[in-house]
């Protein structure tokens, strides 16, 4: 193992602001909305209509398809409607509308525990499946999926993401304080699917607690270690963990399991032990509200489909002489800006960030012409060239984009962006030429057919 | 709870706090001791010649987008730099008008015509600079200081004397205003530091340079010979602050390192076989030439695409890590050495060739203006008051005048048959007068010949013709008289019409001689 990953840089952490605020369980009263996508892959199908009465942790769609997922009712009440309502993209989306009684009736009994070793691999894939788990470090790909990877025994690292390199964010950190045990269950449960792989679980020397918590939780146990790596984002990307734990790259079309390695992030992992071993289904998971804008910053237990709005007001709304002026769902990095604060918490929100100042204004202020300083090529976790990039997409030339510079393997961390003296907005320009070239493909595909 | 439109945007949402001001400011502050130290060794003229570069850059640049109608971009701060960087290129006498004159050229025509910051082609300052010594060749030259020596430390070098170092690395010798290389080289590693400036570029260069002057310089290895060479000729500040121009340099490590070996390589070529003590800026702006060609031919693969990383995933054992020069600085440098050995092998046998030829031309003008000589010899008083002399200015009363040679003039019997003095004088009208002058043992001048004569035709070089050079024959005195408009008496020369410089200039250089021949040939007998 190396000791961490090629470049990346080192934002203000703010970790202060929330990391002293243990978790909470917050309960909203009012209205919940399940979007029907909170995942990659295709949109789940609503089974329920409108006033059917419905209980927490009933399956209210299902998914469509291979990679798809179940949405989970995380309320009791009854289905006010099925229609489109505005969601964290800020676009209208299809959603499932309840109207909570403010009882959370449970559809089963989730406190019941079998034990690991009466049940198949086939038996655990089928609970994480229908436990509706994808992704919570933030993309929300379907775990079901990635737990099935073409050629199991070739899979030599699981590796828990604890790395929460993301600034503001502590969600993470104050779950490996507390369920330390439960996280290592859900990794043992993952090492019962490939015996052959070791558990690592990675986190950020900023999160002294939580490493002492983890250490002390995987003691004894032979298949996994806590592996410390200095905080430098993106260092809880996947590609990262896996250069510097395998100390192997791979290309924008390869999966991690292709190279032996499947991250899941901490959440994730605690959801697949609780799907497991108390099939408890996915309906509220861990998220950080934090920022300079709020009052009082805090981590919760959120319900899937609770308002932001309200979690918001919950923390004391925004502090008193300070404008809102940017509400992003996620961090400052990877995270996108709000239009409102009406839409719901879904699945793969880790965090609420409000920020008192927009850093884009600012650096929209302070731009100039590239400087071609190179500091975008030395901080990029991937190798590649964002100098060059940025200008062969200014020159719509897609085919140097692609093929000479390799474009298309940018993973967005937006290092270059937040690096750049010159504030060029190179992120943004990546996200857009890629999606250009994807739909190009995808155009030349259907005129073929 | 209901709040207005939120700013929505693309991440991410916070930004490193370096803006393109901030390394501007850097780098202006990190020339600041050049600065000073310049200013503090050549006095307050340097001070006007920055003044008037820094200022004039940024008017430039303001006027340029107000007129072009385009945002205003002075506030960055890139105008100071390249501002700055020209006027320690500078003499420190330079008249005001050629810092002014290079600002504008650097920022509007190298700078701004091509689309501002980021776009230009070659490093402004330096492009400037070049554009001015073709331009204004002899002021941008001429750096004497106090009517003290004109010769700058290299040309001193390349003429085969010893320098002293340690006056150059302070920055106390003649030269551009930013010429103190301890000022340099601190401003230069602290940018490096900071990691603003790429430390694949400026060690490349001095290395290249290096290798290439200890191998061709002919002195062997010796530290002196090129600590010399690195502390003259503007190397310190070429590599530090000239080279690493982040526009003008290649994107890649490697390419970085291909373009610094380039540059060091070129300047050494320069330097040992080319005329001009300015050679290094003319280095630095060829390779800014290669550098497009450079970074499409050096792409860095991402990691995932590297050969290793492709073997390694198909299941190929790692290699270990072993350090390897990248193939194309092994091709360059080799092609560098051939290109050097031959360009030595053929200075070498042309060498003495040059050398005879040189001596036989010598001894033909002395000839004639000594026509009983036979053979010239020279006695060890004269050659050491010759060597005494070196680069120095002779006497008070002639201008800017050089005792070149002089001889002992032998007719076939061993009986001294006259003398020859070869003068320089550099106040000809269009450059330098050098003649050499033939006097018999008891004073008379015999003749004259010039041997450099570049005046206007048909008024200074006239001096060539007979009508001029035979006023000089026969006079036997110690010192001629220029007169304008005829009445010459025994010690007159009549000055040709319309070419009073060059005509003052020459009877300067034939009094310098006379002067030499009765206080030092003739005394040290």
């Amino acid at each position: 193992m190396r000791d961490t990953f090629l470049g990346g840089v080192h934002p203000l952490e703010k970790k202060e602001l929330s990391r002293s605020f243990p978790l909470k369980a917050f309960e909203t009263k009012g209205d919940m909305i399940f979007p029907l996508s909170m995942h990659i892959g295709k949109p789940a199908k609503a089974i329920v209509k409108k006033n059917d009465p419905v209980l927490a942790g009933q399956v209210i769609a299902e998914a469509d398809g291979f990679v798809s997922a179940n949405i989970i009712c995380s309320c009791s009440g009854k289905v006010k409607a099925v229609e489109k309502r505005r969601t964290l993209a800020g676009t209208l989306q299809m959603c499932i509308v309840v109207e909570n009684d403010g009882q959370f009736t449970e559809a089963a009994d989730y406190s019941v525990r079998e034990e690991l070793a009466s049940l198949s691999n086939q038996e655990i894939l089928d609970r994480i499946k229908a436990a509706g788990i994808v992704g919570l470090g933030g993309a929300g790909f379907p775990t079901h999926v990635k737990l099935m990877p073409k050629d199991p025994s070739k899979i030599r690292y699981i590796i828990a993401n604890g790395a929460e390199c993301e600034p503001y964010l502590t969600c993470n950190d104050r779950m490996m304080r507390c369920y330390g045990k439960e996280i290592v269950e859900g990794l043992e449960i993952i090492l019962r699917l490939f015996p052959s792989a070791h558990g690592v679980i990675a986190i950020e020397d900023n999160k002294p607690e939580a490493i002492e918590a983890m250490k002390r939780a995987c003691e004894g146990k032979a298949n996994m270690e806590v592996k410390v790596f200095p905080t430098k984002y993106p260092q809880g990307g996947e590609r990262s963990l896996i250069q510097a734990i395998a100390e192997v790259d791979f290309p924008g079309n390869m999966l991690p399991a292709d190279v032996g390695c499947i991250v899941d992030n901490v959440g994730t992992i605690y959801a697949i032990q609780q799907a497991v071993l108390y099939r408890h289904p996915l309906f509220s998971h861990v998220l950080t509200v934090t920022g300079e804008a709020v009052n009082q910053p805090g981590n919760f237990f959120v319900r899937d489909g609770t308002m932001i709005s309200e979690l918001v007001e919950a923390c004391g709304g925004i502090r008193e002489g300070v404008t809102l002026k940017k509400a992003l769902a996620g961090g400052p990095m990877m995270g996108f800006a709000l239009s409102s604060l009406d839409c719901p918490v879904q699945k793969t929100t880790n965090g609420i960030t409000l920020l008192d100042e927009d850093g884009v204004e600012l650096a929209e202020k302070q731009a100039t012409g590239c400087l071609h300083c190179g500091r975008c090529t030395t901080v990029c976790p991937n190798g590649l060239l964002p100098q060059l990039m940025y200008e062969a997409a200014e020159a719509h030339d897609y085919d140097r984009y692609e093929k000479r510079l390799y474009g298309m393997d940018c993973v967005a961390c937006g290092c270059c962006t937040y690096i750049c003296p010159a504030k060029r907005p190179l992120t943004q320009m990546f996200k857009q030429t890629k999606a250009e070239i994807l739909a190009i493909r995808r155009m030349q595909a259907g005129g073929r057919k | 709870m209901s709040q207005g439109m939120l700013n929505i945007s693309s991440g991410p949402h916070v930004r490193d706090k370096w803006t393109t001001r901030f390394i501007m400011t850097v780098v202006s502050l990190s020339l600041l001791p050049t600065a000073i130290v310049g200013v503090a060794v050549n006095g307050m003229h340097a001070l006007f010649v920055l003044l008037a570069s820094v200022i004039s850059a940024v008017v430039s640049e303001y006027l340029f987008d107000k007129i072009a109608h385009k945002p205003n971009t002075v506030k960055d701060g890139s105008a100071v730099v390249t501002g700055l960087m020209l006027g320690l290129t500078l003499s420190p006498k330079a008249p005001l008008a050629l810092p002014i004159i290079g600002s504008m050229f650097a920022i509007i025509v190298v700078k701004c015509l091509f689309g501002g910051i980021g776009r230009n082609f070659i490093n402004p300052a330096l492009a400037a600079r070049c554009f001015l010594l073709i331009s204004f060749g002899r002021l941008m030259t001429d750096y004497a200081v106090d009517g003290a020596t004109g010769a700058t430390p290299v040309a001193t070098l390349l003429a085969g004397k010893a320098v002293n170092v340690t006056r150059m690395f302070f920055g106390l010798d003649g030269g551009v205003i930013g010429s103190s290389i301890i000022a340099i080289a601190i401003g230069g590693l602290i940018l490096w530091a900071m990691d603003i400036i790429h430390g694949e570029i400026w060690f490349s260069v001095l290395f290249g340079f290096s290798a290439f002057i200890l191998l061709f310089g002919g002195q062997g290895f010796d530290i002196n010979f090129l600590l010399a060479h690195l502390c003259g000729g503007g190397v310190m500040l070429g590599a530090f602050y000239m080279a690493t121009d982040y526009t003008t340099s290649p994107v890649s490590k490697k390419g970085q390192a291909v373009y610094g070996l380039l540059i060091g390589i070129l300047g050494g070529v320069f330097r040992l076989f080319g005329s001009s003590a300015d050679s290094f800026s003319y280095s630095i702006i060829i390779v800014n030439l290669l550098t497009p060609l450079i970074d499409m031919y050096i792409i860095p693969k991402p990691y995932a695409y590297r050969k290793e990383m492709i073997a390694f995933r198909n299941g190929e054992p790692r290699k270990e890590k072993s350090f390897s020069i990248p193939r194309p600085v092994v091709a360059l440098g080799v092609i560098a050495l051939l290109a050097g050995l031959s360009l030595s092998g053929v200075y070498t046998m042309t060498k003495d060739a040059i050398e005879e030829q040189r001596k036989a031309a010598n001894t033909a003008s002395y000839k004639a203006v000594c026509p009983d000589a036979e053979s010239f010899t020279v006695t060890d008083a004269v050659k050491s008051k010759l060597e005494e002399l070196g680069e120095e200015v002779y006497g008070t009363a002639f201008g800017r005048v050089y005792i070149r040679d002089a001889v002992i003039g032998v007719n076939a019997a061993g009986e001294t048959a006259g003398y020859v003095v070869s003068v320089t004088s550099a106040e000809g009208n269009d450059g330098n007068i050098t003649l050499s002058l033939g006097v018999s043992p008891d004073g008379e001048i015999l003749g004259i010949s010039f041997t450099e004569l570049n005046e206007t035709p048909g008024m200074g070089m006239r001096c060539g013709d007979p009508e001029f050079i035979d006023q000089f024959i026969g006079k036997n005195v110690k010192k001629l008289t220029l007169v304008k408009g005829g009445g010459a008496g025994d010690d007159g020369i009549d000055a040709i019409s319309g070419a009073t410089i060059t005509s003052d200039a020459a009877v300067d250089a034939v009094n310098a001689g006379l002067d030499f021949f009765w206080n030092v040939m003739k005394e040290a007998e």
